[in-house]
């Protein structure tokens, strides 16, 4: 189904950002082991390769660990879990860029700025305290390994062939690139976590309105299902008075009477149908989850088609019901499934002239269960195909052939398919047939 | 001829099958809510009751279950009226007849075909002389 704004929870954001992470990393890594080929073995600048494509080997099993982690996980973990692990991936992306550099002339290798784009990231899944944070975690792993090659602790790994000079031995330089490295790291998580808060304020925003007008629909629902039910009982009342006098219960009528009679319980009949449509529909709209049963198809089958096949052969309809026996069980909405299927099949009835033929298949596939209505009915214009699930909309060769029509039946049906978690949709050739297809998920057959 | 107690809120719909029973010279009692109905019920002893699944306070299905476990009345056939189309979630075809839950003899779908109505008073006024 369609992902609408309000099913995009914050824990999913996050973890597609976690995902999207993943997939940079992946290119990282390929960006190391490239760049260490071609520096050491194209421009043949001396480089402690092992060290460095083992830092690199270490990254891809840690990534590999982490899509492992992120998949397996993914349902369970909570917010702040999402956000820990985001927090320990930045972490541990610092350090293994630390080492890089290290192993790789230390403060000489001026690849040490990417420690930005890692703070630009923090900055986008992290609050603005964490990203500060990140940032001082990098500007001291900076300067921890500048102090400790400058005093001997650690070996420092000079690019000899570069500079002419090893820049590690001179404080001036060491604390200058220091401080301008920390001031950029906090500069970058400055503005990023700026514009990250601006975003992230426009989107509870357009949350809130969304929300908003999700409890506007629904209020707007309640009220025509409350008219529409007050409505129904006094044409329930009306048609129900009616009925005995013109059917001479109450005393012979002349054909005058009886005529004009039998148009009034016409037209009562014709909106209590349509009322009862709309109510229906606007039930469904209101409707959050439905129970589901386990029910037999087959059992299903025969009886909407059965009934289907008394009106089909009145007119001399071919009715034909192609049931894969491989589909056994469906577990769903038995009496809203058959609400839908009844919509459909009726609407093939409906409109396809004496004589015609409707197939109706059902095939049960590897991952779904496919359905389709084909009718040799008066078919749908092309451009009338995209608006006949809309709700009170009528072709206007439907309007021609059949008058009355609540245009409610189409979006009755998709809205039960939908909440199968199933797709509907049409193909139409006019004056030749319209095959409706339904496709639902395999989970509905098991 | 019976006596018939019809249980339903709605006047005009009472009256009209207050209409139609009277042209097949039935008597007719009308009670408009639940509890009045359990009141006619225990105080007219009809033949037979149409009963209506919606009512204001006491349910359609409370009235007929209390009827049931009345010793005195127990043994008066129910119709119940129900809209087929107002989902109680019931399959009435299945049901209707369960003693605990769904204790009526027969049902007729609303709004009323009076042919079938006749039909089942009938055939309900039928069995319980016979019975």
């Amino acid at each position: 189904m369609k992902e609408t704004f309000a099913d995009i929870t914050p824990e999913k954001q996050l973890t597609d950002r976690i995902y999207w992470l993943i997939n940079l990393r992946w290119i990282a890594i390929l960006g190391v082991v490239s760049t260490v080929f071609v520096v050491s073995q194209i421009i043949r600048i001396p480089l402690l390769t092992k060290p460095l494509y083992g830092i690199a080997l270490i990254l891809a099993i840690y990534n590999a660990l982490c899509v492992w982690g992120v998949t397996y996980f993914k349902v369970h973990l909570r917010y702040a879990a999402i956000k820990f692990v985001a927090s320990l991936q930045i972490f541990l992306d610092l350090s293994c860029l630390a080492a890089l550099i290290h192993f790789s002339g230390g403060v000489e290798n001026p690849f040490y700025f990417y420690f930005i784009f890692h703070i630009i990231i923090a900055g986008i899944l992290l609050s603005r305290f964490e990203t500060y944070l990140m940032a001082a975690y990098a500007a001291c792993l900076f300067m921890l390994m500048a102090v400790a090659e400058y005093r001997g602790y650690l070996a420092h790994h000079c690019l000899s062939g570069v500079f002419a000079t090893s820049w590690h031995e001179y404080p001036a330089y060491l604390v200058g690139s220091s401080f301008v490295l920390t001031s950029t790291l906090l500069i970058a998580a400055y503005l990023t976590t700026s514009i990250s808060a601006r975003l992230r304020a426009h989107e509870r925003s357009l949350q809130t309105a969304n929300a908003l007008l999700a409890e506007k629909d629904r209020i707007k629902s309640e009220y025509v299902l409350r008219v529409n039910h007050d409505i129904k009982e006094d044409l329930a009342a009306i048609h129900t008075c009616i009925e005995p006098v013109q059917k001479g219960i109450t005393g012979p009528l002349n054909e005058g009477q009886k005529d004009l009679l039998r148009r009034v319980r016409e037209r009562s009949k014709q909106l209590i149908v349509y009322v009862d449509a709309l109510l229906e529909m606007t039930k469904l709209k209101l409707a959050e989850k439905l129970e589901k049963d386990l029910f037999f198809v087959p059992d299903f089958v025969k009886e909407i088609s059965e009934s289907i096949g008394t009106v089909a052969a009145e007119r001399q309809i071919v009715f034909e019901v192609q049931l894969d026996p491989e589909v056994s069980k469906m577990n769903g909405m038995r009496v809203y499934m058959a609400e839908a299927l009844l919509n459909l099949l009726k609407n093939a009835l409906k409109y396809t002239p004496d004589k015609g033929r409707i197939v109706w298949e059902i095939r049960g596939e590897k991952d779904r269960l496919c359905m389709k209505i084909s009718d040799t009915g008066i078919g749908i214009s092309p451009e009338e195909l995209p608006r006949v699930f809309e709700e009170f909309y009528r072709a206007k060769n439907a309007k021609a052939k059949v008058k009355k029509g609540t245009g409610l039946g189409l979006s009755i049906a998709r809205k039960i398919v939908e909440m199968h978690q199933g797709k509907i949709w049409l193909e139409s050739v006019l004056n030749q047939g319209t095959s409706v297809h339904l496709e639902f998920p395999a989970s509905l057959s098991s | 001829m019976a006596k018939i107690l019809i249980v339903d809120d709605d006047q005009d719909v009472v009256e009209a099958m207050r209409v139609v029973l009277g042209k097949f010279r039935h008597e007719v009692v009308a009670a408009y809510d639940g509890s009045e109905g359990l009141e006619k019920t225990r105080k007219e002893k009809p033949d037979l009751i149409i009963l209506d699944v919606m009512l204001p306070g006491v349910d359609g299905f409370e009235v007929a279950r209390e009827i049931k476990k009345d010793e005195r009345v127990k043994s008066t056939p129910i119709l119940m009226l129900t809209a087929i189309k107002e989902r109680t979630g019931i399959d009435f075809h299945k049901e209707a007849g369960d003693p605990d839950w769904l204790p009526v003899e027969d049902y007729c779908n609303k709004p009323l075909d009076y042919e079938v109505l006749i039909d089942k008073v009938n055939r309900l006024l039928l069995t319980r002389k016979t019975s």
